[in-house]
């Protein structure tokens, strides 16, 4: 789009990819102008891989003894998140107070969006902790301390009146009673 | 530091509550009508040609000024009600005009440009009978009142009383006139039933009696209307057994005997049994009267006379002929006669009074209104015009109390609607939908019980109906348009009677108002136009009237039906008049006769195959007439029989009494209260409004819990006051009953105090009014009853099965103001909050908060309390002048306020009635369901339009910079 010449040689460079195919492999020999596939991951267009390069990152799968352990730590780490967070939980809970208004009320969402959250990619976290050796154990915490996160949020609720505990909660969906009589009269005329 | 935290509470509440008008909102939606009453005395300003006043004194003891070319009011003086403000005299001179109130307690003399009071005399005791200006060398300089025992003269221009002069033998004689020529001296004429004329002649300067004679009048029974004085001092007798004039010169002494001129030498001859009326005319109080005059020998037959030569000589005779009347204008008199023209139409024509010739071109046409009543008083105000020929304009005054007036060539320049100063009972009836919506109404509007027919015909109505409402909406787009090119002061919103439709929010309604005088009007809400009117004839003066509304305008193809119960307090029998509230008109429904006195009406919420409610009527002897009274109602009367109930209350017994239906429409008497009425006698009962609905079922208190309110659809307060009205023994007595069973909810009594007690029943409340004649102050008192924090039965309410008694709770506060009316805000669903709309005889209309009359305001704060928003207990109740929702709108003698609910919930309407009537809305809440008045529809469009465009050009923007990208 640049430039007559650089769109030709784009386009001799798309041609080369669909005749890729049929070619077992092909050398471009045009520097500068010439932008390749390969060109835009490149910051700077005129470097050159060589033959046989591959930009993918090969993964490296030979575990040792001293990462099972590291692997242990961090699924530990995983595991235990929630329940360190009660604390902090409750501090906030503390500094908020129990008035309604527009930051308690975030916080309030807050905390109870994330456990249940967690809950919900429950799975995700079960394959995180696949490699680990406690892995049910740390599942059984980690639920627990997402369960202990929403028990604290739902205190919370209480506490500021948010939850329909009280017979006035319900007081809007009473009916007016039926009448059974029909009465009427007055003053003599 | 209490105190602090309780002000700022208090007007942390007040913040919440104020709600006064915009200025620009004046007139927005509220309007005034302000009217006089009957007219009983109206003169014309003749003193200059360009003069436009009319001056009227009324019934209701209203003295006020029209402008004659409009008919609105220059101005207005209300006086007191009853005798103590009846106006008795109204003279004119000049630019004064004076007015004698009270039997004869005032004099007062008014600036007639701006109704400014000139000066005011007390007169000395006695019962007023005549007041006359007197002249003296062609000046008016004094003006004289014959009262009872004595005459008094004052001086026009001060009302100092020049002096005052007992009468003579004034324990036999029954004085009635005054005369006087202009010549120094005042006759006072009076006479002795069948005997004889007493004719005092008093001296203008000092009082000094110069000759008092008496004559044989053996006949004479009434001086005022058979008796006039004409042409320079005769007295002129006309009476009807005799068949025969009489007449006698004042000032000659000779005379001892009136001569006698039999009305058959003048070919005349009086209507049996009436009582003819002469009229005469003194155009200037300084010079004797004319020589002509008019005669009435029956009701439509007059005659102009004239005295000529010590004769009496026929100068026309009208026959047949309604009314007369003489005009006066510079030096020339004009009598205007009206003479019925055809069924629906008379026409006034002008005579010159001196020899009865009609004047040429000078033809008014009245045309009577078929649903008004017949004319009864002609006002002719004569004026010159420039070829020096005499103009003149008419007022009509008509049975049912409308002012008309007309000038040549029949234009009726204006009109007034004086019936509307004494509304009795009204009701608001929404109005119709407009013809599209009816239409499609149409397809569900069938009768009850009946089948829908065929699929296709549906459909084909279902299509046309739709197609109609298309055609509609480009009906109505095309008027917008052509509208919107005409200027904005030319487009008038007309409305009229076949335009009428419901708006949107159904806030513009129909008043249906019955008046005193037994007319009916139909008011449009929204603006004040009399849509229709209707006027009954033989209504007696004091009856009672009763408006019910049996069906609403909610079942279209059947017309809206109301009903109204005229009972004759003498004869106690009643009758009932069915008509159309929308357009008036009576209805073809045969109505039940009413053999026996009514007692009491009771409206049933069944209704008939035809959307009908049913209204019972009971008698004195307790039977049961049912109206509508088909089978198809006769057989769901006799299964919900069991349940029907009705109460009497015989205020002169002292009794309660509860009656149950039974299948044949008798009744039983299931209970009876007895209050004696030697001790207290009932003044008052109240049920609750049938269409107040109740929203919150209870009460939620500060921590929580709820409070359930003792809703009691079938309790009764009644007021009692004590018979003796010494003011430490006096008192209020308030029950609260059940009117199924008869059971004494609630008793209390309000010791030291005295009525009249104004209240308001509703809901689980009761707020009272009454004198505290111990402090002397007036004090409100409120009731709440509470079932408390259990509910007894949440699915029915019987009164027959109410176990537990409620909890009661009770509040007084001091008002600082008397009170004339008390009424509580009524609203669709009971979601807002309530307001008591407050009277006040200065005529402001007060809109106090019932947060604010709650018994539950605490006296000491605390946190729950302050949790339930309750304001701290403050004996003073205030009164705040944004509150009033009249603003400077005041209404005159308040008598009662209507209160309807609207299409919105937040909206009240509201009429107040009195002397006046001023229609408004009220918000009690603010209206938390309408964007206010001011909203900047324009900044919000914009914005939004702004952001639109703004996402659409961003978004624009973003594909281009992505697709640049790819390109890269």
């Amino acid at each position: 789009m640049t430039s007559p010449g650089g769109q030709g040689g784009g386009a001799l460079s798309v041609r080369g990819g669909a005749t890729s195919k049929r070619m077992k492999w092909a050398v471009e020999l045009s520097l500068g102008n010439s932008r390749s596939r390969s060109d835009r991951q490149s910051k700077d267009g005129d470097v050159m891989y060589p033959v046989g390069f591959s930009d993918k990152p090969v993964p490296d799968t030979s575990v040792q003894e001293a990462d099972r352990n590291l692997v242990e730590k961090r699924c530990w780490d995983v595991a235990l998140g929630p329940l360190k967070q009660i604390p902090m939980n409750l501090f906030i809970m503390y500094m908020s107070g129990n008035t309604i208004s527009i930051f308690p009320i975030m916080m309030v969402c807050m905390m109870a969006w994330r456990p249940i959250q967690a809950l919900m990619s429950m799975s995700a976290t079960f394959k995180l902790l696949e490699s680990s050796s406690q892995q049910w154990l740390q599942g059984l915490v980690y639920l627990v301390g997402n369960l202990l996160g929403s028990a604290l949020a739902i205190y919370k609720c209480q506490s500021m009146g948010l939850l329909p505990t009280h017979s006035s909660d319900w007081l809007a969906f009473i009916e007016p009673p039926q009448r059974l009589e029909i009465m009427g009269g007055g003053m003599v005329m | 530091m209490a105190w602090l935290v309780v002000r700022l509470a208090i007007s942390l509440s007040l913040l919440y509550t104020a709600s006064a008008v915009f200025e620009d909102q004046v007139g927005k939606f509220d309007w005034r009508e302000q009217f006089v009453g009957k007219v009983r005395f109206a003169l014309f300003d003749t003193h200059s040609q360009a003069s436009k006043k009319l001056l009227v004194a009324t019934d209701k003891n209203v003295f006020a000024s029209l402008n004659s070319r409009t008919g609105d009011l220059f101005w207005r003086h209300v006086d007191k009600t009853g005798p103590e403000g009846h106006i008795d005299a109204l003279l004119m001179y000049g630019q004064d005009a004076v007015v004698v109130v009270g039997n004869g307690r005032l004099l007062r003399s008014w600036e007639t440009t701006v109704g400014g009071l000139k000066w005011e005399a007390v007169l000395d005791t006695g019962s007023f009978q005549a007041a006359a200006l007197i002249g003296v060398q062609d000046f008016v300089k004094y003006v004289a009142v014959l009262k009872k025992s004595a005459i008094s003269l004052h001086d026009l221009s001060s009302g100092s009383q020049i002096w005052v002069e007992n009468l003579p033998d004034s324990d036999t004689v029954q004085y009635q006139t005054i005369y006087s020529g202009g010549n120094g001296l005042v006759f006072v004429l009076g006479f002795v039933p069948s005997s004889h004329i007493v004719i005092v002649e008093y001296k203008i300067e000092d009082g000094e009696i110069m000759k008092k004679k008496s004559v044989e009048a053996a006949w004479m029974s009434s001086l005022e209307n058979s008796c006039a004085v004409i042409s320079s001092g005769n007295l002129l007798c006309v009476d009807q057994i005799t068949q025969s004039l009489y007449i006698l010169p004042l000032q000659s002494a000779e005379h001892t005997e009136m001569r006698q001129i039999h009305l058959q030498t003048l070919d005349l001859e009086v209507a049996s049994g009436f009582q003819p009326v002469l009229t005469s005319t003194q155009p200037n109080p300084a010079q004797p009267p004319l020589a002509e005059f008019f005669l009435q020998l029956s009701p439509d037959h007059h005659i102009l006379l004239q005295l000529k030569d010590d004769l009496i000589a026929p100068l026309r005779d009208f026959n047949p002929s309604y009314l007369a009347a003489f005009a006066t204008s510079g030096e020339k008199t004009v009598a205007a006669v009206m003479t019925p023209k055809n069924e629906t139409a008379c026409s006034i024509n002008l005579f010159s009074a001196d020899t009865g010739r009609r004047h040429l071109d000078t033809t008014i046409i009245y045309h009577m209104d078929p649903n008004g009543g017949k004319p009864n008083r002609l006002y002719v105000h004569a004026f010159l015009k420039k070829d020096d020929s005499v103009g003149y304009r008419v007022m009509v005054q008509t049975e049912d109390l409308t002012l008309t007036f007309l000038q040549q060539p029949g234009r009726v320049v204006w009109m007034r609607e004086e019936a509307l100063a004494d509304v009795v009972t009204m009701e608001m009836v929404d109005l119709p939908l407009t013809g599209t919506q009816a239409e499609l109404e149409g397809e569900f509007g069938k009768k009850a019980g009946k089948v829908q027919h065929g699929l296709l015909p549906m459909v084909l109505k279902r299509l046309s109906s739709q197609f109609i409402l298309l055609q509609a909406w480009m009906a109505h787009l095309w008027k917008l348009f052509y509208d919107a090119r005409k200027p904005r002061s030319s487009v008038k919103n007309e409305v009229t009677i076949d335009t009428l439709s419901r708006d949107e929010f159904n806030l513009q309604k129909m008043m249906v108002m019955v008046t005193a005088s037994g007319k009916l009007f139909g008011i449009d809400s929204k603006s004040g136009t009399v849509l229709w009117k209707q006027y009954l004839e033989d209504i007696q003066p004091n009856s009672i009237f009763k408006l019910i509304v049996q069906r609403t305008t909610a079942h279209f193809p059947h017309p809206p039906q109301c009903t109204l119960l005229i009972k004759n307090k003498d004869t106690g029998l009643g009758r009932l008049y069915v008509f159309n509230p929308i357009f008036g008109k009576k209805s073809h429904i045969s109505v039940p006769a009413l053999p026996r006195p009514v007692l009491q009406t009771l409206l049933l919420p069944v209704i008939d195959q035809d959307y009908a409610k049913v209204l019972l009527l009971i008698d004195d002897q307790y039977k049961v007439t049912a109206f509508p009274s088909t089978k198809n109602v006769l057989q769901q009367l006799q299964d919900t029989a069991s349940s029907i109930f009705f109460y009497l209350v015989d205020s002169s017994q002292g009794k309660l009494s509860g009656f149950r239906l039974r299948m044949d429409l008798s009744t039983e008497l299931i209970w009876e209260v007895v209050i004696p009425t030697e001790v207290q006698k009932i003044v008052a009962v109240k049920g609750k409004r049938a269409n107040e609905h109740v929203h919150s079922q209870g009460r939620v208190m500060g921590d929580r819990s709820v409070l359930y309110k003792y809703l009691n659809p079938n309790l009764l307060a009644v007021i009692t006051e004590s018979t003796d009205i010494h003011q430490e023994r006096s008192f209020v007595g308030i029950f609260l009953i059940d009117g199924v069973t008869g059971r004494i909810v609630h008793e209390a009594v309000q010791r030291k105090a005295k009525g009249p007690v104004h209240f308001v029943h509703s809901e689980n409340w009761l707020v009272y009014v009454y004198w505290n004649s111990k402090f002397r102050r007036n004090e409100f008192s409120v009731l709440e009853l509470f079932e408390g924090a259990e509910l007894y039965n949440s699915t029915v309410f019987s009164s027959l099965d109410r176990p537990h008694p409620p909890q009661v709770l009770q509040q007084s506060y001091i008002f600082p103001a008397p009170i004339s009316t008390l009424e509580a805000t009524l609203t669709e669903k009971g979601i807002t909050s309530r307001h008591l709309l407050v009277g006040l005889p200065s005529g402001n209309i007060l809109s106090l908060p019932k947060m604010f009359l709650d018994p539950r305001r605490p006296e000491l704060i605390s946190e729950q309390s302050r949790e339930e928003n309750l304001i701290p207990y403050a004996p003073e109740m205030p009164i705040r002048t944004e509150w009033f929702i009249n603003y400077n709108q005041t209404v005159s003698r308040v008598r009662g306020i209507y209160t309807a609910p609207s299409g919105l919930e937040s909206t009240c309407l509201v009429v107040v009635y009195g002397l006046d009537i001023y229609q408004t809305r009220v918000f009690p809440s603010k209206q938390f369901d309408v964007l206010k008045d001011d909203y900047d529809y324009v900044l919000i469009s914009s914005v939004l339009f702004g952001l639109f465009f703004a996402t659409m050009i961003s978004k624009r923007l973003a594909e281009v910079k992505l697709l640049n990208r790819a390109w890269r």
